[in-house]
């Protein structure tokens, strides 16, 4: 005798398989993810895709002589060479690297700083609030890229200063943005049901309140990780970055900035020299915004369940 | 009636309560010396128009008093388990802790709310059940263990049992801490007690009249009616069986259907666990239904406390007359009290029901009434009746 089990499916298996169905129904989320996941691919087979020479740190590009013009796409040299005869195609593989390095960092770091600050202040509220927002908006008040240059000016130039510089300009945001979150939860009936079943202050926080908070959190770090990417990317632009020959796409922008124009007889010369690690940059912030968008379309409460 | 000594039969007394809030526009004198006592398995219904000072006393009395509000004055005297008096208004943060939800918890009016939207039911009540039962828990753990005789060599189980022990005798060793740390290992060695809680809720949502409670302790709040949330508000807040319950107009956003059914719950479970319940309201036919005592508020002060019989009987101050006389009937016109229920910043001198009173006196306007005995147990706060008793 056959019998038919019904299994039933556990709630969180069948949330991820809403989560994904709705990412699949959104060809242009799926193309964020492909672009994000690709270029995660690309940063952890970088020693595949680009072996470094034996005995040297990784990301320091291997040139090829010390010519200053730099050489087209050739069998050696599949993106060609920069100015000074940096391996293109080496430095934009392990320039992958550094930017989910930097991206990744920067953002765990400064949503960690910001919760932090932001849930204090949300569920504590008064003087605590007071403190914490102001402390805040000193560093809202100024413009976050002179403020970051400032900070990686003093810190010494080099792409560790740039990360701590950037976590500590980056914090305010997620600070305000989880405090606004926690403001408006802890003033909802669970929270005050919790306290009445004795639920300690700090349960409450982590428990309660976050989970019902994250999710917006989610949606601003995964559009903030592409704009840190190019934040950085500016700064090294600006020599601020590491020293010469690391790999770094905002570097290796920055190495192509006397070859623009391109020679009397062709502008277009130099052409990879500059577009190849723009279209990179390009993409890879794209990705990131639209991974952010398609995350925002399946968490919000208000959108999902149509 | 101030600062009497808690009688053995009383479960909680409040003493002259003031709450006062401290706004922008003024100072609120939300609750202005309130009384109340509530007897051993005894239900009070207080009824009052919005504003009348209702919930904050319910609040009060768990000491959450709603910012930016203030006890100025009074004290709640309450009997715990160990029937031991204290006094809430007096207890540290830590202390209180023991009290909410073991000692008194609370049913809120909109049962959505009361849950919380990313956590599924059976976790919220694990969490009611963890934060006072724990122990008892474990315990239950060790003899299921205890039962199942054929794996006494299983590495994990005596595991395990030895984590229970830790948990029982030992609960501050830094073992036991690390072993809570690692996710696997700390799910594995608290297999037990996860079937021991989940087993009790199932029983709980029994007890609540909630069908198929395997399903409804998977699901999230969301997918649940109106009325089976408001099972799962109570099943939380009985999870401890607690002394008092105190419950803020639990069914006001429900149907008439499943607001019967629910106070038809309440009822019954009160019989079991034995809990004092404070059944706040603004609906004379639930106070009818549920009370065995009334105290009816206004503008923060307790009028009028009686049995539910001799109150609709025979209501004595002029508020409670109004208010019963403006229950709705049909075929005669609704009738309904002059004027407004007056704005607690700058209330009324006097007797704050003097403005709307058809029996007003001229020594209203200047006194105070304090709550007096006219009759076994029922007691009025009105000059109409000062003098007739000397309580």
């Amino acid at each position: 005798m056959i019998r038919w089990i019904k299994i039933e499916e556990s709630p969180r298996l069948k949330e991820t398989k809403f989560i994904l169905n709705r990412i699949r129904e959104n060809p242009l989320s799926l193309v964020g993810l492909a672009i994000v996941i690709s270029f995660a691919v690309i940063a952890i087979f970088a020693h595949i895709l680009a072996p470094p020479p034996p005995g040297r740190d990784p990301y320091i590009i291997p040139r090829a002589g010390y010519f200053p013009e730099p050489q087209p796409p050739s069998p050696e040299h599949a993106f060609g060479t920069t100015q000074g005869q940096y391996d293109l195609y080496y430095g934009i593989i392990w320039g992958t690297r550094a930017a989910y390095r930097i991206g990744v960092l920067v953002v765990a770091m400064s949503a960690f700083i910001g919760i932090a600050v932001g849930s204090l202040a949300g569920y504590y509220k008064g003087v605590i609030d007071e403190v914490l927002m102001r402390l805040t908006d000193i560093i809202l008040a100024f413009p976050s890229l002179i403020l970051a240059m400032a900070l990686v000016v003093a810190f010494g130039p080099g792409l560790d200063s740039i990360t701590l510089a950037l976590i500590l300009v980056g914090w305010p945001g997620y600070a305000r943005l989880v405090r606004g979150e926690f403001l408006r939860i802890s003033a909802e009936d669970f929270v005050e049901a919790a306290k009445t079943i004795g639920c300690s202050n700090l349960r409450i926080i982590i428990r309660h309140i976050l989970p019902n908070a994250i999710f917006p959190l989610l949606v601003y770090a995964s559009l903030d990780i592409g704009s840190i990417i190019l934040v950085a990317a500016a700064l090294s632009f600006l020599g601020l970055g590491p020293p010469e020959g690391y790999a770094d796409w905002g570097q290796l922008i920055s190495l192509s900035r006397n070859w623009i124009t391109g020679t009397a007889a062709n502008p277009f010369a130099y052409w990879h020299v500059y577009t190849i690690p723009g279209v990179f940059l390009f993409l890879f912030v794209m990705g990131w915004n639209l991974l952010g968008d398609a995350l925002r379309d399946v968490l919000d409460p208000m959108l999902r369940r149509r | 009636m101030s600062n009497k000594p808690l009688s053995l039969e009383e479960q909680l007394k409040v003493n002259d309560l003031t709450v006062r809030f401290y706004t922008y526009e003024g100072i609120v004198k939300a609750v202005e010396k309130a009384s109340l006592k509530i007897r051993k398995g005894e239900t009070l219904g207080i009824v009052g128009e919005t504003g009348s000072g209702k919930s904050v006393t319910a609040l009060t009395i768990l000491a959450l008093t709603p910012s930016p509000g203030r006890v100025e004055d009074g004290n709640i005297l309450f009997r715990k388990r160990d029937s031991s008096v204290i006094d809430i208004l007096r207890m540290n943060e830590h202390q209180l802790l023991q009290i909410r939800g073991k000692e008194i918890s609370m049913i809120f009016q909109e049962p959505n709310a009361a849950l919380d939207p990313v956590c599924k039911v059976g976790e919220q009540i694990t969490e009611a059940i963890l934060a006072h039962r724990l122990r008892e828990m474990v315990e239950k753990s060790i003899e299921v263990i205890k039962k199942e005789k054929d794996n006494e060599y299983d590495l994990w189980t005596r595991l395990e049992t030895w984590t229970y022990k830790e948990m029982l005798n030992n609960p501050s060793d830094v073992r036991l801490k690390i072993i809570q740390k690692i996710p696997i290992i700390r799910d594995i060695t608290k297999r037990r007690l996860r079937q021991v809680i989940r087993q009790e809720i199932v029983e709980l949502l029994k007890l609540m009249e909630i069908p198929d409670p395997g399903r409804v302790i998977d699901a999230y709040p969301h997918e649940l009616s109106g009325g089976m949330q408001q099972r799962i508000v109570i099943a939380i807040a009985l999870a401890c069986s607690p002394l008092l319950l105190i419950a803020d107009e639990p069914t006001t956003n429900l149907d008439v259907t499943v607001q019967a059914q629910i106070l038809d719950l309440i009822n019954r479970l009160k019989e079991k666990f034995g809990s004092s319940i404070i059944y706040i309201t603004h609906d004379m036919g639930v106070v009818a239904e549920i009370s065995d005592r009334v105290a009816v508020m206004y503008a923060g002060s307790v009028v009028e406390v009686a049995p539910v019989k001799e109150l609709f009987r025979n209501p004595l101050h002029p508020y409670t007359k109004g208010l019963l006389e403006s229950i709705p009937r049909p075929g005669s016109p609704l009738k309904s009290i002059p004027g407004t229920v007056p704005n607690l910043v700058d209330p009324p001198s006097g007797c704050r029901f003097h403005p709307r009173c058809a029996y007003m006196m001229n020594k209203c306007k200047e006194i105070m009434p304090r709550l007096v005995k006219v009759s076994e147990d029922h007691y009025v706060a009105c000059l109409l009746y000062e003098g007739e008793s000397d309580d």
